[in-house]
């Protein structure tokens, strides 16, 4: 029930927006202003994405019996 | 101590099976005859089936399987036969439920048992403790092909059910055993490509005794959890009968009713099972499974450094085609005008054109009237008459004298002739009545 990135727009979401955002200003479908927008929004999004992809230590749980999770004890070899 | 007899009764017959049989206690024929011996048919029976059991070593016999039933509580009955004789089998339960498939009739197998007597019948057959179909993976292949064929009538194999996966899962799910090699290879991948990502693992056994139902609840369990945006569930490389959980229908069915994508990945690259028939993808090994769930992040980091660019270029292009748009809207604008103008102007041009000649056929036929019209007037004109002899005589003020009576005498008058006037006075008059 803490999924902290529940309210957050995910990576997918980050790149399909990014993706509309491009076709758009690729099309040419938006008056000026309006590109000028989704340049901004995209350069942010760009910012963002990058900064999910920068983590560095993957996040293993285990799910236990009851739906609680707990981190997950791997083995080492 | 029946026992004791009837080993006693069979006394000698292994050993040296070539001498002359000898009845026990034989009494000699000329002697009155003594009441026989005696034996009921259990001790026969009882005493045969111990000499069966004793005396043949665990075996195995090739033939052929002949009419096949189960029993309810789940004992096999069968027989194995050649083309000259047959022989009674039974499997009891423990071991029928071992077998991924009960065998067809008519199938060649080989069982491996020992002969016994069924005492109640006085038939001997052989408890089969293990059948196997001839030919590798004889029945675990037709196990296979039942179920998928089963799954395949229900449409569960269709290419269309396979869903795509997510391009960029915020959370995977595993369902494997967690000390077993497949999680670690998984960990590894994901760890590699896409360390963003979240892991939930979901462990289970993956063989044995019930592998399959647990493996199946585990799958749902973890999608029941609501968090995983695709699950892999597989196991590493084993023998046949270790991945054959991944066979059977419990896990096929897990993983059809799984609402997010499955990834099948059990053992090796040349296994395929159940389990990778009715899920989205089928990965040839963990690792794979690994590799196929996430986008690779190196290649994703230099795709999103390419952004920016691209998006600078996409607003110069939106300007740039802004302008352009105005100076093709201007032309356009230019040239519609231009058609709309043009016509206008045309008849205008014609219509001068008409006019101008109009005007000058006009002019023309004056010109022509008045030529005719001047030599009318020239016949018509005074100074003609005058210039054939006539005079005009006139008061100064210009007045015509025509009668004798208007010339009293002494009056001035001109007089016009030919090529001038003359100032003349009349005299008197001279009244000429005959003119």
């Amino acid at each position: 029930m803490t999924d902290s990135q529940d309210e957050a727009p995910t990576l997918e979401g980050r790149l399909r927006r990014l993706e509309e955002i491009l076709s758009q200003l690729e099309a040419d479908e938006v008056d000026l202003e309006r590109a000028l927008g989704l340049f901004e929004e995209g350069v942010r999004l760009v910012r963002e994405a990058e900064g999910i992809l920068s983590a560095t230590e993957l996040k293993v749980e285990e799910l236990l019996s009851g739906g609680a999770t707990a981190p997950f004890a791997e083995e080492d070899e | 101590m029946a026992d004791d007899v009837s080993l006693d009764l069979f006394d000698g017959v292994d050993e040296d099976p070539a001498e002359e049989p000898t009845p026990p206690s034989a009494p000699p024929p000329e002697s009155p005859a003594p009441e026989p011996r005696v034996w009921s048919v259990s001790q026969v029976n009882r005493a045969v089936r111990t000499l069966l059991e004793g005396s043949v070593d665990a075996l195995w016999v090739g033939g052929e399987v002949g009419s096949w039933t189960r029993s309810r509580q789940g004992h096999c009955y069968f027989t194995l036969k050649d083309e000259k004789a047959q022989l009674r089998c039974v499997l009891w339960r423990t071991d029928a439920d071992k077998l991924p498939a009960d065998p067809e009739e008519g199938m060649k197998v080989r069982a491996f048992g020992s002969l016994t007597l069924y005492e109640a019948r006085g038939e001997y057959q052989m408890a089969v403790q293990r059948l196997e179909a001839e030919g590798a993976e004889g029945l675990w292949r037709l196990a296979f092909e039942k179920l998928r064929r089963r799954l395949e009538g229900e449409g569960l194999l269709d290419p269309g059910r396979k869903r795509p996966l997510p391009r960029y899962p915020e959370t995977v799910g595993v369902v494997t055993s967690p000390t077993g090699a497949a999680v670690r290879d998984i960990l590894s991948v994901l760890r590699r490509r896409a360390p963003w990502v979240r892991v939930l693992v979901r462990g289970t056994r993956v063989q044995g005794e019930g592998a399959a139902r647990e493996v199946a609840r585990a799958l749902d369990t973890l999608a029941a959890s609501g968090r995983c945006d695709v699950i892999i569930v597989g196991r590493g490389g084993g023998s046949v009968e270790d991945l054959w959980a991944f066979n059977e229908e419990p896990v096929a069915r897990a993983i059809a009713a799984c609402p997010v994508p499955v990834v099948s990945a059990v053992g090796h690259e040349v296994d395929v099972t159940i389990s990778d028939l009715v899920a989205d993808l089928r990965a040839p090994t963990p690792s794979a499974a690994g590799e196929a769930v996430v986008p690779d992040g190196a290649a994703l980091s230099r795709q999103l450094q390419a952004l920016p660019p691209r998006l600078a270029r996409g607003l110069r292009g939106t300007l740039q085609r802004r302008r352009s748009r105005v100076d093709e809207g201007m032309a356009r604008l230019r040239r519609v005008l231009e058609r709309r103008i043009a016509p206008p102007r045309q008849a205008v041009d014609l219509a001068m054109g008409r006019l101008e000649r109009g005007l000058a056929r006009a002019l023309d036929r004056k010109r022509v009237a008045l030529s005719a019209l001047a030599g009318r007037l020239q016949a018509l004109s005074p100074l003609a008459i005058l210039e054939r002899g006539y005079a005009v005589a006139r008061t100064p003020e210009g007045r015509l004298l025509r009668r004798v009576e208007d010339f009293t005498p002494g009056r001035s008058f001109h007089l016009r002739v030919m090529d001038g006037t003359v100032e003349a006075d009349a005299v008197g008059p001279h009244q000429e009545d005959a003119t």
